[in-house]
């Protein structure tokens, strides 16, 4: 991305400080199904700076496009907020054919669900015919 | 008249009164579950304590206490507060605490009353009786570990019902309430008791787990599965009606409902009309409205149109039609579907005359083809209280089960003119004598020899009026006060050949005698009606319009509309009145409104709410005689119109209470 580009779509991606800090303090330790980066501090000195009062290692991800918080898939998410000591791939099983991909909260988008009947969806709902029966001549 | 001192308070109570009564009309509370006005006092659930000087000095059930002279009465004591404190702690000894998946939830007193009158808090440990469960028919629903013994449903059974069906086996702490034999409750009235039993011991079957009754809309309407119009409540939740309920009024059903009444309105959300149809080829098929309207114009109504109203229309539906036919130059209207064709040159002669508050005072009636029990099971109770005051009752007809004594005089109406000297003697020397003839005996010519009978027998004296015609359809006194009755009845009309014949809501008629009219239905459920009728315009049942009904006592009411009609349905009279532009005439309304005081402008007597006056009876006609086997019109109890028809409940009812099929398992 260029340098243009960082500054003024602040909104996806790391922003040049963070991106100067993941670069002089980070070391990357993977990256997940959508393409998020995850890193870690790479000096031990750094835990006890801000942020990791209470010892901990400093965790952080860079979002590849939207910084969209509901888009860290759950095995990520439980490293970053450190439940996991180890990344996920180390320890979980491997995915199930019946699991899913990791869908991001769509709320606010135009992918957000509607009902029917929604104006975005037409406004047009199907009769409400459920709650008697009705006669035909047969 | 004895004068007490309630709190203080003196006031007069009438002869008789209890100590309860004395206490009410002071305008205080007294908490009770065994006592109630119409029922006989039992004094077995002690939940009335209050203190009365001069007496012992403990607390004394009010309700079996007779107030007299001089009482001291105290409802605001700590004896009494204590006292129902402990009578509250007894009764919830053994009685469950489900009630967040009881139906009586709600509406019990149990709960009412233990959250005005019980302790705060509990000191049980030891564990509740439970009471096996016990099978009481299609339409009442046992928990009977939640009996409180206060044995009101059996009261109501022996007092009210007259049928020995439910009963209490064991006694003290195990004692249970059953049915005998765990046979199904099947007499008419049978489900008053869910509403009698003040905790959910009784509740209602068809209705269990469906609704709350806080979040039901209570419409009050008029019952129309007879002819004795029943004040209801409607509750009614989104666009279905949940449930039936009585309401009190004294003069015409007291606080009782036939179960016809109560658990037909299942079959509002069934078999319901819900858009136009027009027969195509021999085949109904779906349509729009101004297609059916346009076909109604070209088959040429203009001085050629009938009208026939079924038996659950009200007035301003055939109101409206008869001002449609009135406009078009027509006047044949009819109401009586099956052929009947009596005298109706004189209301007076066709109605109700004693009320029904007032046949219970009778002291002999003749009943004359009527099986009250199946055609008005309310005027049954009112029959029974008469007969427990003494009054003989003879009835001409096949023989029913009558719940209290009475005299058969066989099947042929001919005994009207040879009556048996039992007859003679019992009406000469009855000081209230009254007479009803049923469907059955009009239609063997009855009328007339029973005002013959009535002229003989003085049955119209000073203060009374003992001349009685039972009707069964919702709509037939409306009918007949709008002008629905032809000379010849409805031959007469199947002669006059009509191009167009409108039927509201008739699905008792023979549609084989009007081959060659249109026939435009315009009802609310599908049935003979619907599958015999070229072009089905879809109405609203009485549940889903305004609109007054006439008892057979000439009683005029008014019923609320509750929900609205389904799909493509509408008003009746909406109906009508867009019709008229279709054929090109004026009725002279626009609005529910107009239409209501058009008809009142010509029938004066239906904008008064209670009785109409319809003057002195006829002379009887000497040369009309009776003759023929009286049979009665109802089949099936449960099957009478088109609603009840569609119900699933009365359908139940009517292949298990009455056909005796072995449902009990499906119904569990
Ligand atoms: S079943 Fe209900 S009405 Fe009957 S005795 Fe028990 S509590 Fe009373
Ligand atoms: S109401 Fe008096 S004892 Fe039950």
């Amino acid at each position: 991305m260029s340098f243009l580009g960082k500054i003024f779509t602040w909104w996806n991606g790391a922003t040049i400080g963070t991106s100067l800090f993941t670069m002089r303090r980070g070391e990357k330790v993977g990256t997940d199904a959508q393409g998020n980066t995850y890193y870690r501090s790479r000096n031990k000195r750094d835990m006890t700076t801000a942020g990791s009062y209470i010892g901990a290692e400093r965790r952080w991800v860079i979002y590849e496009g939207a910084n969209d918080a509901s888009r860290v898939p759950p095995e990520w998410h439980g490293w970053l907020h450190g439940s996991f000591d180890d990344v996920p791939e180390s320890y979980l099983p491997p995915a199930k054919i019946w699991e899913t991909e990791y869908v991001p909260n769509a709320t606010g988008t135009a992918d957000a669900y509607r009902p029917q009947g929604a104006l975005e969806r037409g406004g047009k709902r199907v009769k409400a015919v459920g709650d008697y029966e009705a006669w035909t001549p047969e | 008249m004895p004068k007490v001192t309630v709190d203080g308070q003196e006031i007069e109570v009438p002869n008789g009164a209890t100590v309860l009564q004395a206490c009410e009309l002071a305008g205080k509370e007294i908490p009770r579950f065994c006592y109630h006005e119409r029922l006989s006092i039992a004094g077995n659930c002690r939940m009335c304590l209050v203190e009365v000087k001069p007496g012992p000095p403990k607390p004394q059930a009010s309700c079996a206490l007779p107030a007299t002279d001089g009482q001291e009465i105290r409802t605001d004591t700590d004896m009494v507060k204590t006292a129902r404190e402990g009578v509250m702690e007894f009764l919830l000894i053994n009685h469950p605490l489900d009630c967040p998946i009881c139906d009586q939830g709600g509406e019990c007193d149990l709960q009412d009353q233990s959250m005005m009158y019980g302790r705060g808090a509990t000191r049980y440990e030891e564990n509740k009786r439970a009471v096996t469960e016990k099978y009481m028919g299609p339409l009442i629903k046992t928990i009977m570990t939640r009996c409180i013994h206060c044995t009101r449903c059996v009261r109501f059974s022996e007092e009210i019902a007259g049928v020995d069906e439910i009963g209490a086996i064991y006694r003290g702490e195990d004692m249970q309430i059953t049915t005998y034999l765990e046979q199904a409750a099947s007499h008419e009235l049978s489900a008053n008791v869910i509403d009698l039993c003040p905790v959910g011991a009784l509740t209602s079957r068809p209705y269990a787990f469906e609704a709350r009754p806080w979040e039901l809309k209570k419409t009050w309407s008029i019952d129309v599965s007879d002819a004795v119009g029943a004040n209801i409540r409607l509750d009614s939740r989104g666009r279905e009606v949940m449930r039936a309920l009585p309401r009190i009024n004294d003069a015409v059903n007291e606080e009782w409902l036939s179960d016809k009444g109560r658990y037909q309105v299942d079959g509002l959300s069934r078999r319901r009309l819900d858009k136009v149809y027009i027969r195509k080829d021999g085949k109904l098929v779906p349509a729009e409205w101004n297609e059916a309207f346009a076909a109604i114009a070209a088959a040429n109504p203009k001085g050629s149109i009938a009208a026939v109203a079924g038996d659950l229309v009200d007035c301003e539906t055939m109101f409206a039609a008869k001002a449609l036919l009135g406009a078009l130059g027509s006047d044949h209207l009819e109401g009586r579907q099956t052929g009947l064709d009596y005298d109706c040159s004189n209301l007076a002669a066709v109605n109700f005359n004693s009320t029904f508050e007032g046949i219970e005072n009778a002291d002999a009636i003749l009943i004359v083809g009527s099986q009250v029990r199946w055609e008005a099971a309310l005027v049954n109770v009112r029959l029974r209280k008469a007969a427990k005051r003494g009054a003989k009752i003879f009835v001409v007809g096949p023989q029913w089960d009558t719940t209290y004594p009475a005299t058969f005089l066989g099947e042929d109406a001919a005994v009207l003119h040879d009556l048996p000297q039992a007859i003679t003697e019992a009406f000469s020397k009855a000081e209230r004598p009254a007479v009803i003839v049923g469907g059955g005996g009009l239609a063997k010519g009855a009328l007339h020899p029973a005002l013959a009978f009535a002229e003989q027998f003085n049955l119209v004296r000073e203060g009374w009026n003992g001349f009685n015609v039972l009707h069964m359809a919702a709509s037939r006194m409306g009918g007949l006060m709008l002008g629905y009755a032809q000379k010849g009845g409805i031959g007469n009309i199947a002669k006059a050949k009509p191009n167009v014949l409108i039927s509201l809501g008739a699905d008792e008629l023979d549609y084989g005698a009007f081959a060659d009219s249109l026939k435009v239905y315009i009802g609310h459920h599908g049935d003979a009606g619907a599958h015999a009728a070229d072009i089905i315009l879809p109405g609203a049942s009485y549940a889903e319009k305004d609109g007054t009904y006439v008892n057979t006592e000439g009683r005029v009411q008014f019923a609320e509309k509750a929900v609205f009609a389904p799909g493509d349905a509408r008003e009746d009279w909406t109906i009508l009145r867009a019709m008229a532009d279709a054929l090109d005439v004026s009725v002279g309304f626009d609005s529910f409104a107009e239409l209501q005081s058009a008809m009142i402008a010509a029938v004066p007597a239906l904008g008064e709410e209670g009785l109409a006056d319809f003057g002195q009876l006829p002379n009887a006609d000497a040369s009309i005689r009776a003759s023929g086997a009286i049979s009665y019109p109802i089949a099936d109890f449960y099957m009478t119109n088109v609603v009840a028809r569609a119900s699933a409940t009365m359908q139940r009812c009517s292949s298990e209470l009455l056909h005796h099929d072995d449902l009990k398992e499906a119904a569990e």
